[in-house]
């Protein structure tokens, strides 16, 4: 043992790898510093030389424009007109969110089917939506599909005299009567139904039969919405025709069907991919447990493969769903009235376009971090307790 | 714990990232012109020195300007800019420069074409610009000698049966995204009680496959603009109407950055000289015989040319940092004011009206040069 080296001679700074990497960290970091500093104090001296505004003043201006399907009025000011563009946003990104989910899933078990058809059409879905730029599906959409596809107001496609189908948009039927008693209905109704299902779980748990809790959810929602809509007296309004435009109902900006249309189908394209690898990345053992105790085709899907799948899905999907939220920025190319439109618009108008972009921008930022917290939230949800 | 931190972090840099993206947003504008960069950040980062100096220096005018209005700048076959606005660009160039065609034409959007002025991107914006006090104001812009005046009217379908604007009740008006038209135009159907769905689109393009397609029951802009749009209508120029109502002032001015007198005036006089040509009767195939036989003295002074005197001849330099015979430059390389008019706007079937000199009924009026 002696005849050893004694410890080894201290390694000096500049060979010791800790040192080292903990260097090239700090010297990249003052490099971003430095050109993060550069840009800016470039942008603080070209603003000083001109007599730009640099604050958020311009929100009191009146907003001199008005924003279609809304009775927003030119002479209210800038600021309203990012909140309505905010809720536009929001508006495409919550149902877009939704239909792509569904579509995309649709889809992605399409794609793993076992007949020809199905399969193939699935994989041809895929294949040729998500290879296109998003910008053109857009395009397209709103050049070629709404505006030339559909028809002209004059000659207004009306199916069961319950829509009207035009390019100046798609009017659908639509409730009358208090919009907010019957947001409260829908989720008292969300409630109900959700406690019934706890409650047929846990007695089908007792007696060991099958839970059916969804039905059973369903079905309750179901009754307690419509006793609701008759006892609260709503009603259904259907649209018509009416001179140049149409009256009654919801009108369906023709720019936001082209938009939303897009984008569930470019979004659902790449979610029909997550969820096809996620299914089939759940261990086979579990498909073949399945067979072996007997259940069917469907349950062996809903009870045993896809809530593993969505397990392993929901963190790619969760970026799918920012992704569909910065998209919809693009509806700006295509004259549908969300925030980067508005944003564009004021600009136009007179706003100071730094302020006026940066406000913006911080806007998404906020979209895109809250939706993060939601999904990440679900995903430690779902993700798998050890004990 | 750590990931929560991390978040932070990751929020942190994010809002970092945006001031950056705030400051370079301008300076790829200017990446967007064809001259040299080096200039461009020259003249944003000296304040001292005036436009006038670098685009001496540059031996070229960066003009912003448009690539599709009838009328006033479109690109013919050979790529080259035509239009009244594109030949107040080579008037500015030929007063300066002595050479028309030392442009350098940048084609904007609507929406850019301030940010861009503002950055340096360009020397002066000749694009159909109205001037207005929040533009002159905050937009960082002086404007200078208007080159048209103009107003807003509505253009509608031939068959739509609309003869005036109360006619059009809850009509959808489309317009070009970020202009002065969305403004008017919901102040006017506002103040008639008309109830318009005003549609902003990005292209005039995109305005016309939307009026093809019959999503639009008016399409709403400047007069001078819908009536070249008219004359390129594809299905013929009879299909459109252009309404008589025209509500609103809309003065079309170049612009400079604020803070260049210099420059400012030199742009100014350049716009001044091709009205006071006109008002000389001096055209770009005339000028060269009135030059060398007149005895006028005011048009030898306008023209650079030697004024006799007392003490000898002498040629008029009334220190404007323009060379003594810009105006000659003007009228021979381009033109007079009428002559311009007359090139570009004549054939859409535009009027003088307004546009005509203030000894013919117009507002055009030159101060004297001496």
């Amino acid at each position: 043992m002696s005849s050893l080296p004694s410890t080894p001679a201290k390694v000096p700074f500049y060979r010791n790898l800790t040192a080292l990497k903990w260097a090239l960290q700090i010297l990249a970091l003052l490099l971003v510093f430095a050109l993060l500093f550069w840009l800016y104090s470039n942008y603080q001296e070209n603003i000083s030389k001109s007599n730009i505004q640099t604050d958020l003043r311009f929100l009191d201006n009146p907003a001199n424009f008005t924003i279609p399907g809304n009775d927003f009025d030119q002479s209210q000011p800038v600021r309203d007109a990012f909140v309505q563009g905010f809720l536009n946003t929001i508006r495409v990104s919550f149902v877009g969110i939704i239909l792509a989910t569904i579509l995309g899933t649709l889809v992605g078990i399409a794609r793993l089917s076992k007949n020809f058809m199905v399969r193939t059409l699935g994989t041809v879905y895929v294949e040729l939506i998500r290879n296109l730029p998003l910008l053109l599906l857009i395009t397209f959409m709103n050049l070629g599909v709404v505006l030339q596809a559909f028809p002209r107001i004059e000659d207004a496609w009306v199916p069961f005299d319950l829509f009207v189908v035009s390019n100046r948009g798609i009017a659908i039927p639509w409730y009358l009567g208090p919009t907010g008693q019957l947001v409260l209905i829908i989720f008292a109704a969300i409630v109900i139904a959700f406690v019934v299902g706890k409650l047929r779980i846990r007695q089908a748990d007792k007696s060991g039969t099958q839970d059916r809790a969804w039905v059973y959810g369903f079905v309750v929602f179901a009754i307690v919405l419509i006793g609701s809509w008759i006892i609260f007296g709503y009603s259904f309004e259907t649209p018509f025709v009416e001179g140049r435009g149409t009256t009654g109902g919801l009108r369906i900006d023709p720019s936001l069907f082209a938009l939303l249309a897009s984008l569930v189908i470019y979004t659902s394209s790449h979610i029909a991919e997550i969820v096809r690898g996620s299914i089939l990345a759940v261990n086979r053992g579990q498909g073949e447990a399945a067979d072996a105790i007997a259940l069917s085709g469907s349950q062996k899907m809903r009870l045993i493969i896809l809530p593993q799948a969505f397990r392993i899905a929901m963190p790619a999907i969760g970026n799918q769903y920012l992704n569909l939220i910065k998209n919809t920025s693009l509806g700006a190319t295509i004259s549908y009235f969300e925030l980067t439109q508005v944003a564009q618009i004021t600009v136009g108008n007179g706003s100071p376009a730094v302020p006026a972009f940066t406000l913006t921008l911080l806007v998404y930022l906020g979209i895109s971090l809250t939706t993060s917290l939601v999904v990440n939230y679900f995903n430690r949800r779902l993700a798998l307790v050890e004990r | 714990m750590k990931k929560r931190s991390l978040q932070i972090v990751a929020v942190a840099s994010a809002a970092a990232l945006f001031l950056a993206g705030c400051a370079t947003a301008d300076e790829e504008t200017t990446a967007t012109t064809t001259t040299d960069q080096g200039t461009t950040t020259e003249t944003v980062v000296e304040a001292a020195v005036s436009v006038l100096d670098s685009v001496k220096e540059a031996g070229t005018v960066r003009c912003g300007t448009r690539d599709a209005l009838p009328g006033f700048a479109v690109l013919n076959d050979a790529g080259e800019h035509v239009g009244f606005d594109s030949d107040f660009c080579r008037v500015i160039a030929a007063a300066v420069l002595g050479d028309a065609s030392a442009v350098d034409m940048v084609d904007l959007e609507t929406a850019d074409r301030f940010t861009a002025l503002q950055s340096g991107a360009i020397d002066v914006l000749v694009r159909n610009t109205t001037w207005t006090a929040t533009r002159d104001g905050s937009e960082a812009a002086t404007f200078l000698q208007p080159t048209f005046y103009d107003g807003q009217g509505m253009m509608v379908a031939s068959n739509s049966g609309i003869d005036a604007l109360s006619d059009m009740s809850g009509a959808i008006v489309c317009v070009a995204k970020g202009t002065t038209t969305e403004g008017n135009a919901a102040l006017e159907s506002s103040r008639l009680g008309l109830n318009w769905e005003i549609r902003s689109f990005d292209e005039t393009d995109l305005i016309l496959e939307a009026f093809l397609a019959g999503q639009c029951d008016g399409w709403s802009s400047d007069v001078s603009q819908l009536t070249g749009l008219r004359s390129a209508y594809p299905n013929g120029a009879d299909e459109l109407l252009i309404l008589a109502e025209v509500f609103s002032k809309e003065p079309l001015a170049p612009a400079v950055l604020d803070g260049d007198t210099a420059w400012a005036q030199a742009v100014n006089w350049a716009v001044l000289a091709t009205i006071q040509a006109e008002e000389f009767g001096i055209t770009s195939a005339n000028v060269d015989s009135i030059r060398s036989s007149t005895e006028d003295v005011g048009i030898l002074r306008f023209l650079g040319a030697e004024v006799p005197g007392s003490d000898g001849a002498a040629v008029l330099d009334p220190s404007l940092s323009l060379p003594t015979d810009f105006a000659y430059q003007i009228v021979k390389q381009v033109g007079n004011y009428g002559e311009i008019f007359a090139k570009h706007l004549t054939p859409l079937g535009l009027d003088r009206g307004l546009n005509s000199l203030w000894n013919d009924g117009g507002i055009l009026y030159a101060p004297p040069y001496r």
